[in-house]
């Protein structure tokens, strides 16, 4: 069907419609301005917002962490009273593990995943859309509780029955329910998406055992996601049941077990903190192999033992119990399992040592950061192993030791694996390097400060300071150490506001440079998002890659000469697909994904204050609903060539009558 | 030379981006599957997946709060006592379980009303892809039906269990059981509503043989929703 | 209850390879099945049988009831049959095997007495 004069031309030979039949559903077509950012539907994009909103979130976590380091500077201080302390603490745990954290994994998956499958956009675009802003609203209303909640004051595993409105009367924990699922919401069908694109939107010839490292343990994180949050949400429908609607789930005079809670919590909890760091595991595992100019070592392993992370990570989760009264044979039980855990993270330590031995490193501050998780992660790990055996937990439990090993593996692990990611797909996203000098200040502050803060805790902890202990007495001897943390964490929080001044002075630099190109491939990298121009086009690929091996870019670039030696014999620019977006169509954007999910923050307000307001709410949910069914799957007029819209001549055509089940 | 671009050949069934399983050696579309499978219907299956976790949580939330129930009752528990009329309370302590609360025969008749709506489903599904669009219409129609059906059966069961005492803010087991079914409940509603947009989508001619994945789609949901009944069912009602 | 396997490949373009169909036939008989079994098991509750001899009869009838909605009717069966259609089973008994197993650890670390 040769469709060269009519690009419109149907299937069934009917004339195309020259207008939009429905007018009030015509999709947006810019692409330009803080509307193509609302409205956008493209994961680089959304990426890139993950990215935004998680660095917005950090800073209230980490200004909450220095709040806590001030009140615990000193015995017997007074900063902040006791329910305000509750209450920092909280917001401190939930708003770096859910709305910094995960975001940030979320943004690099976002971003790579299609690229590093030869992708051009995930399997169902809106409903990526949706995902992000979902996940934004939920934590700013979350984040609300601050000014008309109270804050949730529960810690933020939020035990029963101290969840309950006996204990907790102000709306706090509401809040703290609420955003969740909704954020929770955005979790789940991002998973979906991101499942959907890798197994089944892959480049010609990437078969699963030639996708990138990073793919994998996204991948896994993405299963994880996508089997834990429900369970979250049933933990958390049960205590909003029990709160606002007086049911009896953790109602103990009624009979009620408040383990429930934990058991519904960390069955959740436990694959949560292993999709918390795969995604930084999968990040280092592309850095370390670029820059010690080595493929990684190992790759059947290194995807193995993710898979194996996974699936095991849903047998351990009552390590986190050990001391609440489950008996002895569920803490045998689960001391065994969670010691076997530990096995495929040493085969990755010992994978990427490997990778790194005999290699020509380049230190610059992406290798940097990465060489920092493998050896806080390792230390964070280590600690994690003492903690495994039921009688040596009793101990650490609730102790500062805890807070000591889940900071080395969240912070010194995941963190500084997302930093080193930031620095090295900088340009890939932004089309300019970040500052190396102040790279390496950035990476030095943050090592000191990070490892002054928490390197003494383990002390701490193992000398008997609880957590979550509003003060201590001076004659408890723990104010020296405390004092130490505290100045550690100041150095690393100038550590991390120098990794923002590093993106803003960086950026101004390349302004005043004129924007020169930095080409395709910086790095002299080894996957095939680096054959593409940089910043990435919005179409990704002109055409799609053929795929023929692990690092096929590299393979591609260096070859075995006669003599059997390898040799480079074509550089990134030239083998990097020009960014010419003939013939390609993309899906338009859209309005509906942020307009169905500003319905659920609404409709949550009054779940917690009054239930008429959730009826709008409600009501504008089932309208964005049905708008986006009605909506065209395409825009219906091509526009100019170059821009999202071009349809090329040729676009999926077909029907223009709006379809009742597009994505 | 923009926009009216020589495209290659493959111009086969992009009616539905995403869908289809067209290996493309060159592809200018960049959406082709790998694994030959729908994007849709992967995503279902997924989705239903999550599911099991969901409605397991429930399930097993409904099975240990009866059980504390049924454990303080016997044990004498004034608290729970003063949540019941006396009499009920009476038939769960002699009979040690809450076998007494049900209506076995008119639950098992909502079963039965829920199994054939997912006979109608199929059905429904075949038609369209006959291109049966007028018997497709009788079936969705006959499943919306019997979906109603069975939810105001639910309707009924909770209105006469309240009013013989069992309430959902008083005890564990009320909190559960109507927790648990309630989100059944809900679940099957969602479902009535996506046939009856299936419905009107039909009615305006839309709904044809190469849509018919749409209704495949709904149709798995819907049989989930029916197979969790039959968890629900054997589990709740019949165990004691 | 015509075969459907002609009209199947005519409309080939968005499924794959959709090998076998069910005909209307299967589909009322898989529907008899499950009300038969459902009849029984109602049977059973009356019939006065105890614990285990009363549980493990009902728990097996309703395994079976929902591998025939699963198998059949979500045509799991017959996407076994297509390339790459065991995902499909995968990707919802994956869900399935995992909530049974995680929530019967959580059963057997709850103690029932008061």
């Amino acid at each position: 069907m040769a469709v060269v004069e009519e690009p419109l031309a149907l299937p069934s030979g009917e004339s195309p419609v020259a207008r939009n039949p429905l007018g009030a559903f015509a999709r947006p077509r810019d692409v330009s301005g803080l509307k193509g950012w609302l409205t956008t539907v493209d994961h680089k994009k959304i990426g890139i917002m993950y990215g935004a909103a998680a660095m917005f979130f950090l800073v209230i976590g980490g200004v909450a962490a220095l709040l806590i380091r001030i009140q615990l500077a000193a015995p017997d201080q007074t900063v902040l009273s006791g329910d305000a302390y509750n209450r920092v603490y909280t917001m401190h745990g939930t708003v770096m593990v859910f709305l910094v954290v995960m975001p940030i994994g979320a943004a690099f998956a976002n971003f790579l995943m299609p690229l590093q499958v030869g992708a051009r956009d995930v399997a169902f675009p809106r409903i990526n859309g949706f995902s992000f802003w979902v996940f934004f609203f939920g934590g700013l209303m979350l984040n609300t509780s601050w000014f008309i909640g109270g804050g949730a004051d529960g810690g933020w595993f939020n035990y029963a029955p101290n969840n309950g409105i006996a204990f907790s009367p102000s709306t706090g924990i509401d809040f703290w329910n609420i955003g969740l699922l909704i954020a929770g919401i955005g979790s789940l069908t991002g998973s979906i998406n991101l499942i959907t694109t890798v197994l089944n939107m892959r480049a010609p010839g990437m078969t699963l055992m030639k996708m990138p490292v990073f793919v994998w343990m996204t991948l896994v994180t993405q299963f994880l996601l996508l089997f834990a949050i429900p369970v979250l949400t049933v933990a958390q429908i049960l205590l909003t049941s029990d709160r606002i609607f007086g049911a009896n789930f953790f109602n103990v005079t009624q009979g009620a077990d408040p383990l429930l809670w934990q058991h519904l919590f960390w069955i959740f909890g436990h694959p949560e903190v292993y999709l918390m760091i795969l995604p930084a595991f999968g990040i280092v595992s592309e850095i370390i192999p670029t820059f010690a100019r080595k493929p990684i070592f190992g790759y059947p392993f290194m995807v193995f033992s993710g898979i194996a992370i996974g699936f095991m990570g849903w047998g351990v989760w009552a390590h986190h119990m050990f001391v609440s009264g489950i008996g002895p044979l569920s803490v045998t039980a689960f001391t065994v399992a969670t010691m076997f855990i530990a096995v495929p993270t040493g085969v990755k330590i010992l994978n990427w040592m490997a990778t790194l031995w005999g290699g020509k490193l380049i230190l610059n501050t992406a290798m940097l950061f990465s060489i920092g998780l493998v050896t806080q992660f390792t230390i964070g790990g280590l600690s994690g192993v003492s903690h495994a055996l039921a009688p040596s937990d009793t101990q650490q439990t609730d102790t500062y030791y805890i807070v000591a090993h889940f900071h080395y593996v969240l912070f010194g692990g995941a963190l500084f694996g997302f930093m080193g990611g930031f620095y090295f797909w900088w340009p890939k996203a932004f089309g300019y390097k970040l500052s190396e000098k102040l790279g390496k200040w950035n990476f030095w502050t943050m090592v000191v400060g990070f490892n002054l803060t928490f390197g003494p805790m383990h002390i701490l902890g193992l000398q008997g300071m609880p957590r979550r202990m509003q003060t201590y007495a001076e004659a408890q001897g723990f104010g020296f150490w405390n004092f130490w943390a505290t100045v550690g964490a100041f150095i690393l929080a100038v550590g991390v506001i120098l990794f923002l001044v590093n993106a803003f002075v960086s950026y101004l630099a390349y302004r005043r440079a004129d924007r020169p190109d930095i080409g395709p491939d910086p790095w002299d990298g080894r996957t095939i998002e680096w054959s593409i121009q940089s910043p990435a086009p919005n179409h990704n690929f002109d055409v799609d890659p053929i795929v023929t091996s692990v690092d096929d870019f590299w393979h591609r670039k260096y070859q075995p000469d006669e003599s059997g030696k390898i040799r480079k014999v074509h550089s990134g620019e030239e083998l990097a697909q020009p960014g010419d977006p003939t013939g390609v169509h993309l899906p338009a954007p859209s309005y509906w994904p942020i307009i169905l999910a500003a319905g659920l923050p609404i409709t949550g307000y009054g779940i917690i204050f009054n239930l008429w307001l959730a009826i709008p709410g409600i009501i504008l949910t089932v309208l964005a609903l049905w708008g986006w069914a009605l909506e065209p799957a395409d825009d219906l007029d091509p526009g100019p060539a170059g821009t999202d819209d071009d349809h090329g001549g040729h676009g999926p055509g077909g029907d223009h009558e709006p379809e009742l089940e597009t994505v | 030379m923009t926009d009216v671009a020589d495209p290659p050949a493959e111009t086969e069934a992009h009616a539905d981006d995403g869908h289809g399983a067209h290996e493309e050696a060159h592809g200018h579309g960049g959406h082709h599957a790998s694994l030959g499978l729908s994007n849709m219907k992967l995503a279902m299956w997924l989705f239903l997946g999550s599911e099991c976790l969901l409605f397991g949580a429930l399930i097993s939330t409904y099975l240990l709060s009866k059980a504390r129930f049924v454990a303080e009752l016997l044990a004498g528990n004034p608290r729970v006592l003063e949540t019941l009329p006396v009499g009920l309370a009476e038939e769960f302590i002699e009979a040690g379980s809450v076998e007494p609360m049900w209506d076995i025969p008119f639950t098992s008749g909502s079963s039965f009303i829920l199994l054939m709506s997912s006979l109608t489903m199929v059905l429904a599904h075949k038609a369209v892809t006959e291109g049966d669009y007028r018997n497709s219409r009788v079936w969705l129609a006959a499943t919306a039906l019997l979906g109603s059906t069975f939810i105001a059966g639910q309707v009924y069961e909770f209105t006469a269990f309240y009013r013989e005492g069992l309430s959902y803010d008083g005890n564990l087991f009320g909190s559960a059981f109507y927790t648990l079914t309630g989100f059944h409940g809900a679940h099957v509603t969602g479902g009535i509503i996506m046939l009856l947009s299936l419905l009107v989508v039909s009615f305006r001619g839309k709904l044809r043989q190469d849509r018919a994945e749409t209704v495949e789609l709904v149709g798995l949901y819907w049989h989930f929703v029916d197979v969790v009944w039959v968890l629900i069912f054997t589990i709740v009602y019949l165990i004691p | 209850m015509a075969d459907t396997t002609t009209d199947t490949q005519a409309h080939a373009g968005t499924h794959a390879d959709h090998a076998v169909h069910p005909t209307e036939k299967q589909y009322w008989i898989v529907f008899v099945a499950l009300a038969v079994f459902t009849a029984i098991e109602v049977a059973l509750s009356y019939g006065g049988l105890e614990g285990v001899q009363l549980v493990a009869p009902l728990v097996v009838l309703m395994a079976v009831k929902f591998m025939l909605v699963a198998g059949a009717f979500m045509h799991l069966y017959f996407d076994l049959k297509i390339l790459n259609g065991r995902l499909f089973t995968w990707a919802f008994g994956g869900g399935l095997v995992l909530a049974m197993g995680v929530y019967a650890v959580v059963f057997a670390a709850f103690r029932f007495q008061v």
